[in-house]
């Protein structure tokens, strides 16, 4: 079985539980409060892996190191890049 | 070296900003139908029909966004590019 067979499986068997629980297809007549959480679940776990992507984006940009040497050497070579170009005719 | 000002900055406050949006629709959504519908707690919060419509508008809006985003640059390009 390849691995998409498997993931397929997978989301539907939650898609079916999420299903009977949201529109009681089996007719279990669940307590309201279990159907009031589950009929939002697609959405809410959409929602809190957007805030999981926002919050690793932001903690990465918070501890990225700067390269204060790496960033002068880098100009210095674009610089030197450009003179040279121009030199050979390249207009900029 | 750390990351410098504005960068620690802008990420402590996009992780801040997650986390307060995060535990607000969590408790908003799987909390409060456990909560008594009497108790204080639910005037902080709107209905729950709101839980649905404000990401739905929020999706669009970004959609938007990069719509137009997308535009700008594509308009820029063609307007610098000869079309002959």
């Amino acid at each position: 079985m390849t691995k998409l067979l498997q993931w397929l499986l997978g989301v539907s068997l939650l898609v079916a539980v999420w299903a009977l629980v949201t529109w009681d297809l089996l007719d279990l007549s669940l307590p309201d409060t279990y159907r009031d959480v589950a009929w939002p679940m697609p959405l809410y776990l959409l929602v809190s892996f957007g805030c999981y992507s926002l919050a690793t984006v932001g903690y990465r940009v918070a501890t990225f190191n700067d390269c204060e040497d790496a960033a002068l050497e880098l100009q210095q070579q674009i610089k030197e890049a450009k003179d040279d170009l121009k030199r050979k005719g390249l207009k900029m | 070296m750390g990351a410098t000002g504005v960068d620690q900055a802008v990420g402590t406050s996009l992780v801040v900003f997650s986390l307060v949006l995060f535990t607000y629709y969590t408790v908003w959504v799987i909390v409060l139908p456990f909560v008594d519908s009497d108790h204080l707690l639910h005037n902080y919060f709107l209905p729950r029909e709101y839980s649905v419509i404000l990401p739905g508008v929020a999706a669009v809006i970004l959609l938007l966004c990069i719509g137009g985003f997308a535009a700008v640059i594509l308009w820029k390009n063609s307007k610098t590019k000869k079309v002959i």
